[in-house]
């Protein structure tokens, strides 16, 4: 197994009183696979996230990432918003991590000149981001990641602040990179249709505290593309995971107005 | 592409209205509207001024001024942007001085000067120091506010890329914070222009402030004029000369800031 979140619990203070974010997850990610975390706003899936990443701290459990190439990161995440550094070039940003582990300069700028080609950005190499789309942004938060060669790419949301067509772009861009590249991913995004679209298994997660819920295999063949949303077995299949998840969202919907 | 119109046709308002106030001026001193004893012509105040240039009277005092400005601004420039460094990276230490500021900080800064001579030798350096006061605070904000303003999941990200330390400190909060920085230091650059005349004018011989009060003392009113015209255009050249170096350094605020 790549990745192993042994039961894995997040509790924090809120003013006073406990709030437990995640209640003993454990999930298991295979090399190379495509695994989507689905769940309604509140269910833990970017806490989830941030504890594989190591950009917080669990309260008690296991997560265990297998290194397979020494000197790699074990992580790299692609933020919801981006998350560039506004005053580095496109370039800049997307050497940024391999500059901190002191790869040569040649080596870290052949590295990104790559990996922008691979996003389609290699014409805006010298841009700063605030030149940008909100669409190319996130591709150079893509390249970033990947110019890192993670042992696992980690994905918040990517396009949930995108307009719909440049996000549908975006997944098959995404999908035409991991097929190239055959990283192992974990997607977290609270929409059903892009985790069908998009993953190997489906996560359910539920309302909090996050627990998972159930996994479903998502078998409807490799390459995809927006065409299987035509598909029945798509339809069953959606249908199936979202009568879970509305009764997740109502239960979170509830707790959310009880006092 | 049309072609984009000349800088003149942009900014004439900004030229005819200088222009007609002068015009203006000069008209209502030659028929007597303005008293010429106070309100000389500017045509006068010109010729003044050129004979204040030749004879050398106006460099004799210049260079006082301008080494002045030079020494305090360094001084305000270098420990305001470490306090305010420190302050932005500090909570405690911000909470401690921000009320010494506050109180500090609105007073005018020529009262210092029997205070400061009191603390370090009396001429230059107590000129120097108490022309800093203002500047450093300013800058000491200013510096404060720009660590502070940068996003936490720009930070976030860059720690999740590797950037600890020092590394952090150098690639990430000291260019987020410039852009603040410099705006501190053009407005302390400002100031200490300000504050070194009034400090000239109660307790130096020489100097630009000293020349005004001066001709002031003696009823020679054209060299007064002539000497405001010369502080005033001083104050356009450094603040320009700033702005000029922020857009060298700051391509990717430029933008921001020019909308």
């Amino acid at each position: 197994m790549k990745v192993v979140v042994d039961d894995v619990s997040v509790a924090f203070d809120s003013r006073g009183h406990t709030v437990v974010a995640l209640d003993r997850i454990s999930l298991r990610v295979a090399a190379g696979e495509f695994l989507c975390v689905v769940g309604p706003s509140g269910s833990g899936k970017s806490t989830l996230l941030r504890v594989v990443a190591g950009l917080l701290r669990q309260t008690s459990g296991d997560v265990r990432i297998e290194a397979a190439r020494p000197g790699a990161p074990l992580t790299a995440m692609v933020f919801q918003e981006h998350a560039l550094l506004p005053w580095r070039t496109v370039l800049a940003n997307v050497v940024f991590g391999l500059e901190n582990r002191g790869v040569s300069r040649a080596e870290r700028e052949a590295r990104a000149r790559d990996m922008l080609a691979l996003v389609g950005l290699s014409r805006f190499a010298r841009h700063y981001p605030h030149q940008l789309s909100g669409g190319m942004k996130q591709r150079v938060g893509i390249a970033r990641a990947l110019a890192n060669d993670p042992e696992v790419l980690l994905m918040d949301e990517p396009f949930a602040a995108l307009d719909a067509q440049t996000r549908t772009i975006m997944q098959e861009e995404l999908l035409r990179i991991w097929a190239s590249l055959g990283t192992t991913v974990i997607y977290v995004t609270h929409s059903l249709e892009e985790a069908l679209l998009l993953g190997d298994r489906v996560v359910l997660m539920t309302a909090r505290p996050g627990r998972v819920s159930q996994v479903f295999p998502v078998d409807l063949g490799r390459p995809r593309g927006l065409e299987i949303r035509g598909s029945p077995a798509y339809g069953v299949l959606l249908e199936k995971i979202w009568s879970q998840l509305r009764d997740e969202v109502v239960r979170a919907m509830d707790a959310d107005r009880d006092p | 592409m049309s072609r984009r119109p000349g800088w003149l046709a942009q900014h004439w308002l900004a030229v005819a209205s200088p222009v007609a106030l002068l015009i203006g001026w000069e008209v209502a001193s030659a028929v007597g509207l303005l008293r010429e004893a106070f309100f000389p012509r500017p045509s006068t105040v010109l010729i003044h001024l050129r004979r204040l240039v030749t004879d050398g009277t106006l460099l004799a005092h210049a260079l006082p001024t301008l080494s002045r400005i030079g020494g305090a601004f360094a001084l305000a420039a270098i420990l305001g942007v470490a306090t305010g460094l420190a302050m932005g990276l500090w909570r405690r230490l911000r909470e401690g001085l921000d009320p010494v500021f506050a109180v500090i900080y609105p007073i005018p800064s020529v009262l210092f000067l029997p205070l400061v001579s009191f603390l370090v030798p009396r001429g230059e350096t107590a000129l120097i120091v108490t022309t800093a006061a203002t500047s450093f605070f300013l800058v000491a904000f200013t510096t404060t506010e720009g660590v502070r303003q940068i996003d936490p999941l720009v930070v976030e990200a860059a720690r999740h890329y590797g950037a600890r330390g020092r590394r952090l400190f150098t690639a990430v909060l000291l260019p987020g914070a410039l852009p603040f920085i410099l705006t501190g230091l053009r407005l302390g650059l400002g100031y200490a222009l300000i504050v070194v005349v009034a400090v000239e004018i109660v307790s130096a011989s020489r100097g630009l402030g000293a020349l005004l009060w001066l001709s002031w003392q003696v009823l020679k009113v054209e060299d007064m004029y002539a000497t405001f015209l010369v502080i005033a255009a001083l104050g356009a050249v450094l603040s320009y000369g700033l702005a000029v170096l922020r857009a060298r350094l700051l391509p990717w605020a430029q933008d921001v800031a020019e909308r």
